[in-house]
C-alpha cells in the first residue's frame, strides 16, 4: 500500500510522535530496512544496545515494534514508514526475516479466530434482570432530567451564562448514576456552548431540544418503528454488542477513508474515522477508543482505500459500523458523490424526517470552490449556490491555495447549512486539509 | 426566520412570563402545533418544548442552499515556472518544522536557483512561515510564485507576496517590511536604495531617517557622497550625526579630506643618518599644525583621558583612524610594508597601531589587513575578518587557544563554512560552556558547520560529567541539521 508522508503523519497518535517519527526518517538511523509484498521491516538503532525490530503489515495496515514505547504506532513505526514513502529504492527487497514471518502468521490467525469467535452461553435470566433494572434507573434518570429541562425554560435563557460548569455536570453525574451515559454526554454538550458567541442561544437550543426529544422518544418508545427505538436508544447511551453486530452479514465495499477526527476525554482518546463506500454510495462512520497507553486495533488513515466488510448499527439513517473483515486494496475507484448543494439538501431532509437528532454526515460533493461573501467563505457548487463554512479557519489557506480559484471534488462533514472540507481531490491525489 | 427568533425570544424570557403561540410558528406547522397546544396532559414548560422540538425539525428540513448573482473568485494565474520536486517539498516542510533560519534561506535560495516554485498545498504554510522570518519574506515570494501573490489578495499579512514591485512595497509597506526592502536593495542595487530613501525622505520623520541611514552602510559609497552631506542641514541632531558617521567611511568625503590635510601636515618622514653617517635612517615625525574647530565639531575629541597618551596624541589617534589606510602610501609614497614598519619603530607611531588597525576595519581594507597581520609585532584579532578565508581559519586556529571568545565571535559573524580544525575547537570549546551555547546557538550557526565534522562529534564530548548529557542532545540536534542542510543541498542540486 502506498502511504503518502501526510498520510502516514496522520496515523500518529500525536504531534511529539509525529516529530519523532520524522527525525527516524533518516536512513542512517537503521541498520538495516527491507520490504516484500506483506510487510516493510526495519532495525533502528536506539539507545539500547540491541537495534530496536520494527515492522509494519502492509495489508492491513499494523505496526509492531521491540521499543518500550506506549505509543501507538510508535516513532519507529512512523519513522520506518515515513522512509518507505520518502525513498523506496533505499529498501531492500529480501524473505522475511523470522521474527516478521511469525508476527504476520499470528495476525492471521488472530484475524481467523476472530471471525470462528463464538459468544459464551449467556445466563438469560440475569440478563433480563439487569436489563430491567436498567431500564428503571434511566427512566427515572430521563424523568429527573426532564424537570431540569423545564425549569431552565420556565426560568428563561438570560441567566444561564452565569451558571458555573458544576451545574451542568452535576446534572451530567446523575444521568451516568442514571446509566444514561449518551445523555450525560450532550448535558457536558450543552455546558460547553460559546455563551460569548453571537447567537449562543441558538446552539444551546438546538442542543437542549436533542436531548428532549431524545428523552420524549424514550418515553414513548413503545410507540416508535424498531429502528428508531434502536436511534433513541443509542442517544440514550445503550450499547450494542459488537459480537451480535458481526455475525451479521454486512456491506462489503471498496471504502475510501475520508478523514479522521480525534478528541480526547479522560484519558480516552476517540478516533473517528469517516468512510465512503465506492459501489455502495454508503457513508459510515467507525468509531475508535483508545485508552491511553494501549494500543489501537485499527491504523486508517484519509485518502486509502480497503475492501472491507463493514457492519451497520441498526438505525433508520444507518452511519455507525464496525469493520468485521478488512482485506486491503490499491485501486481507487471513481466515486458518486453528490453533484450539487441541492442534493445534499434533498438527502439532509429526507434523514431530519426520519430522525431529527443527529450528528454531522459527510458528503462528496463535485466541483466546489471556495468564495468569499460577507466576510465570510462559502463553498459555491456548479449551479453558484452556497453552504458557508464553519471552523474556516483551521483549513481555508490550504483549501484556497489547492483550488485556486478552480472548483475541486471535495469531501465534507457538517449538517443544516455549515460545513467543513475534510479533503479535495487534487491532481488526482486525495489531499488531506 | 421568524418563526425561530419567536422561540429564542420565549426561551430568552421564560415561560413563566411568555408563552408561544401556534401562530408564531410558521403556517406549516399550524396543524400539528395545534394539536401539542391542545393537549391538555401537559404543562406549558412541555407545550413550549415540543412546539419548539417541531419547529427545530422543521428547520432543519428546510435548509436550503444559498444563492445570490455575481459571487466570484477571481482565478490564480498560471505559474511561469516549474515547481519543485516531492521530495524538495517533504525537505521544506521538515525544514519548516525546525523553525530554523539559514536552512529555510538556503531551501528558498536553492528553489530560485533552480528557477522553481512551491506547489499550492504548502504556498499558505510557508507565507505564515515568512511572517515569522521577516528578513526571508523577498525570497519566500518569489518562490512562492503566482499562487501566493493570488493569496496575499486575500489575507492582508501576506501582501509582502503580493508582486507589488519595489516603489508600491516602499510607499505602502509595514515599517518592519520597508527596512527589509531597503536593507535588501542596498546590497543587491545600493543607488537604488538611496533613490528610495531620498524619494520619500521629506515625509519621514526622524527616528525613521536615522534607522534608514543606518541601513545604507553596507556598500557605502561616493555615490552617496552629496545626498549624506545635504543632509547637515536636518533639524534632528541624530539624523545628522549618522550622516556623518557614513561620511567618515567614505574615502572620498570632504571630512574624510580634512583629516587627511591635517595628517599631511602632522606626520611627515625625517631622513637621518646614522652609524656615523655610513647608514641612512628614516623616521617619522609628529606635529600636530593648528586645528580649525570644524574639526573637533566633527567628533574629534580634545582631551585624552588616558595617563600614557598626551592630548596631541590622541587627536592624532583620532585623525588616523579617520583616514583610510591607503593614504599613507600615497603620502609617504612608500609600500604597506614600510609603513607599518615606519609605525612600529617611532614611539609616537607605536602608539598610533591600534588607531590604524580601526581604519583598516572603518574602510574594511582587506589589502592591508593581510599586510599588518604579515607585518605586525603583535596579533590583532579585529583584522581577522578581513582577511581571505584560509589565513582566517590560519590565525583562528592559531589563537584559538589563547582568545576563544573573540574568535568565536567573529567565526559565529562568517558567510563561509569553517574549516574542520576550526569547528572542531568550537564545538570543544562549546561544548564545555553548554550554559552559553545551547541548541539555539547551532541551530543559527549550522550554516557554518561542514558535514565532514559528524564522525568526530563523539570527540568533542566535555569529560565533566555534568555536561555530557547536554553535549549528547546538542550534538544529535546539530546531526540533524547537518542531515537536513545536506539533503536540502543534494535535492537542489541533483
Amino acid at each position: 500500500m502506498n502511504l503518502t508522508e501526510e498520510q502516514i503523519l496522520a496515523l500518529a497518535p500525536d504531534d511529539s510522535s509525529k516529530k519523532s517519527g520524522k527525525d527516524l526518517a533518516n536512513p542512517s538511523k537503521w541498520v538495516s530496512k527491507c520490504v516484500n509484498e506483506q510487510a516493510l521491516w526495519g532495525e533502528c538503532q536506539g539507545s539500547g544496545s540491541k537495534p530496536y525490530q520494527t515492522q509494519i503489515d502492509l495489508g492491513n495496515i499494523a505496526f509492531k515494534c521491540s521499543c518500550p514505547s506506549r505509543k501507538f504506532p510508535c516513532k519507529h513505526g512512523l519513522g520506518l514508514f515515513l522512509l518507505y514513502a520518502r525513498n523506496k529504492n533505499s529498501f531492500s527487497t529480501a524473505d522475511a526475516p523470522a521474527w516478521v514471518v511469525e508476527w504476520l502468521s499470528k495476525r492471521t490467525e488472530k484475524q481467523e479466530k476472530q471471525t470462528e469467535k463464538k459468544e459464551k452461553p449467556v445466563d438469560e435470566v440475569a440478563q433480563a434482570k439487569r436489563q430491567q433494572a436498567r431500564q428503571t434507573k434511566v427512566e427515572d434518570g430521563t424523568e429527573e432530567l426532564r424537570l431540569w429541562i423545564k425549569d431552565i425554560i420556565r426560568n428563561g435563557l438570560l441567566t444561564i451564562p452565569d451558571k458555573k460548569p458544576d451545574w451542568f455536570n452535576n446534572m451530567a453525574k446523575r444521568m451516568v448514576d442514571a446509566q444514561a451515559p449518551g445523555l450525560a454526554g450532550m448535558i457536558r454538550n450543552l455546558g460547553e456552548t460559546n455563551f460569548f458567541a453571537e447567537g449562543w442561544q441558538t446552539e444551546f437550543m438546538n442542543q437542549l431540544l436533542a436531548i428532549y426529544i431524545i428523552i420524549e422518544g424514550f418515553k414513548h418508545s413503545a410507540s416508535l418503528d424498531e429502528l428508531l427505538r434502536q436511534d433513541v436508544r443509542n442517544g440514550i447511551g445503550f450499547t450494542q454488542n459488537q459480537e451480535e453486530l458481526k455475525e451479521q452479514t454486512g456491506i462489503t465495499d471498496i471504502w475510501l477513508v475520508l478523514g479522521k477526527q480525534s478528541t480526547e476525554i479522560d484519558n480516552i482518546t476517540t478516533e473517528r474515522f469517516w468512510l465512503y463506500g465506492t459501489q455502495s454510495n454508503q457513508y459510515a462512520l467507525v468509531l475508535q477508543f483508545i485508552v491511553r497507553g494501549q494500543g489501537s486495533q485499527l491504523a486508517l488513515t484519509p485518502g486509502i482505500f480497503l475492501q472491507a466488510e463493514l457492519v451497520f448499527f441498526p438505525s433508520t439513517s444507518p452511519l455507525r459500523a464496525i469493520i468485521k473483515r478488512q482485506l486491503t486494496t490499491n485501486s481507487v475507484t471513481e466515486f458518486k458523490g453528490f453533484d450539487n448543494w441541492m442534493q445534499v439538501a434533498q438527502a439532509e431532509t429526507s434523514v431530519n424526517s426520519q430522525l431529527p437528532v443527529r450528528g454531522e454526515r459527510p458528503f462528496l460533493i463535485k466541483l466546489l470552490r471556495p468564495v468569499q461573501y460577507n466576510n465570510q467563505w462559502w463553498l459555491q457548487d456548479q449551479q453558484k449556490k452556497m453552504m458557508q463554512l464553519k471552523n474556516d479557519h483551521r483549513y481555508i489557506w490550504k483549501l484556497l491555495s489547492l483550488t485556486g480559484g478552480v472548483a475541486l471534488d471535495m469531501a465534507v462533514i457538517g449538517k443544516e447549512d455549515r460545513f467543513e472540507p475534510m479533503g479535495v481531490w487534487y491532481n488526482n491525489e486525495y489531499k488531506i486539509l | 426566520m421568524q418563526f425561530w427568533d419567536n422561540i429564542i425570544n420565549v426561551a430568552t424570557i421564560g415561560t413563566d412570563k411568555k408563552t408561544l403561540g401556534v401562530e408564531e410558528l410558521s403556517a406549516d406547522l399550524a396543524g400539528a402545533g395545534s394539536i401539542v397546544n391542545g393537549n391538555t396532559a401537559i404543562d406549558k414548560e412541555d407545550k413550549f418544548l415540543q412546539l419548539a422540538a417541531l419547529a427545530f425539525n422543521y428547520r432543519q428540513c428546510g435548509i436550503m442552499p444559498f444563492y445570490k448573482e455575481g459571487i466570484e473568485l477571481p482565478l490564480a494565474p498560471a505559474e511561469e515556472r516549474n515547481y519543485c520536486s516531492a521530495e524538495a517539498n517533504h525537505i521544506l516542510t521538515d525544514t519548516l518544522a525546525e523553525d530554523n533560519y539559514s536552512l529555510l534561506r538556503l531551501w528558498l535560495q536553492g528553489c530560485i536557483d533552480n528557477q522553481q516554485v512551491l506547489t499550492a498545498d504548502l504556498v499558505p504554510a510557508l507565507l505564515a512561515a515568512g511572517l515569522q522570518q521577516k528578513k526571508l519574506q523577498p525570497l519566500i515570494a518569489v518562490v512562492c510564485g503566482r499562487r501566493g501573490e493570488w493569496l496575499a489578495r486575500f489575507n492582508d499579512s501576506w501582501n509582502y507576496s503580493s508582486g507589488q514591485s519595489e516603489e508600491e512595497a516602499w510607499q505602502t509597506g509595514t515599517p518592519e517590511l520597508r527596512k527589509i526592502l531597503l536593507q535588501q536593495l542596498r546590497v543587491n542595487n545600493p543607488a537604488k536604495a538611496r533613490e528610495l530613501l531620498q524619494q520619500s525622505w521629506a515625509e519621514e520623520d526622524a527616528n525613521t531617517k536615522t534607522t534608514f541611514l543606518e541601513l545604507l552602510e553596507p556598500n557605502i559609497s561616493e555615490d552617496d557622497i552629496r545626498f549624506l552631506e545635504s543632509l547637515a542641514g536636518e533639524k534632528s541632531k541624530k539624523v545628522k550625526d549618522e550622516a556623518l558617521r557614513l561620511l567618515k567611511r567614505i574615502p572620498a568625503s570632504s571630512i574624510v579630506e580634512k583629516y587627511q590635510t591635517i595628517l599631511r601636515q602632522a606626520v611627515t618622514l625625517k631622513k637621518e643618518k646614522a652609524l656615523l653617517g655610513m647608514v641612512n635612517k628614516t623616521t617619522f615625525q609628529f606635529s600636530l599644525p593648528v586645528i580649525d574647530e570644524t574639526i573637533y565639531k566633527s567628533g574629534i575629541e580634545k582631551l585624552s583621558s588616558k595617563k600614557e597618551i598626551s592630548d596631541e596624541e590622541h587627536i592624532l589617534s583620532q585623525l588616523i583612524e579617520g583616514v583610510p589606510p591607503s593614504f599613507w602610501e600615497n603620502h609617504l609614497s612608500d609600500s604597506p610594508e614600510q609603513i607599518i614598519n615606519l609605525f612600529q619603530k617611532s614611539p609616537v607611531g607605536k602608539k598610533m597601531i591600534p588607531a590604524l588597525v580601526t581604519a583598516i576595519n572603518r574602510f574594511r581594507d582587506e589589502r592591508w589587513a593581510v599586510f599588518f597581520m604579515q607585518h605586525s609585532e603583535v596579533f590583532y584579532i579585529d583584522i581577522i575578518p578581513l582577511l581571505p578565508v584560509k589565513q582566517q581559519e590560519y590565525y583562528s586556529n592559531k589563537f584559538f587557544d589563547s582568545h576563544p571568545e573573540n574568535i568565536l565571535n567573529y567565526a559565529f559573524r562568517r558567510q563561509t563554512e569553517w574549516g574542520h580544525e576550526l569547528c572542531l575547537n568550537i564545538l570543544k570549546y562549546t561544548a564545555k560552556n553548554a550554559y552559553l551555547y545551547n541548541k539555539s546557538v547551532y541551530g543559527q550557526c549550522i550554516y557554518l558547520i561542514p558535514d565532514s565534522i559528524i564522525p568526530v562529534l563523539p570527540k568533542c564530548m566535555p569529560q565533566e560529567e555534568h555536561l555530557q548529557s547536554s553535549w549528547s542532545n546538542n550534538s544529535a540536534y546539530i546531526i540533524k541539521l547537518l542531515t537536513l542542510k545536506s539533503q536540502i543541498i543534494k535535492v537542489f542540486n541533483a
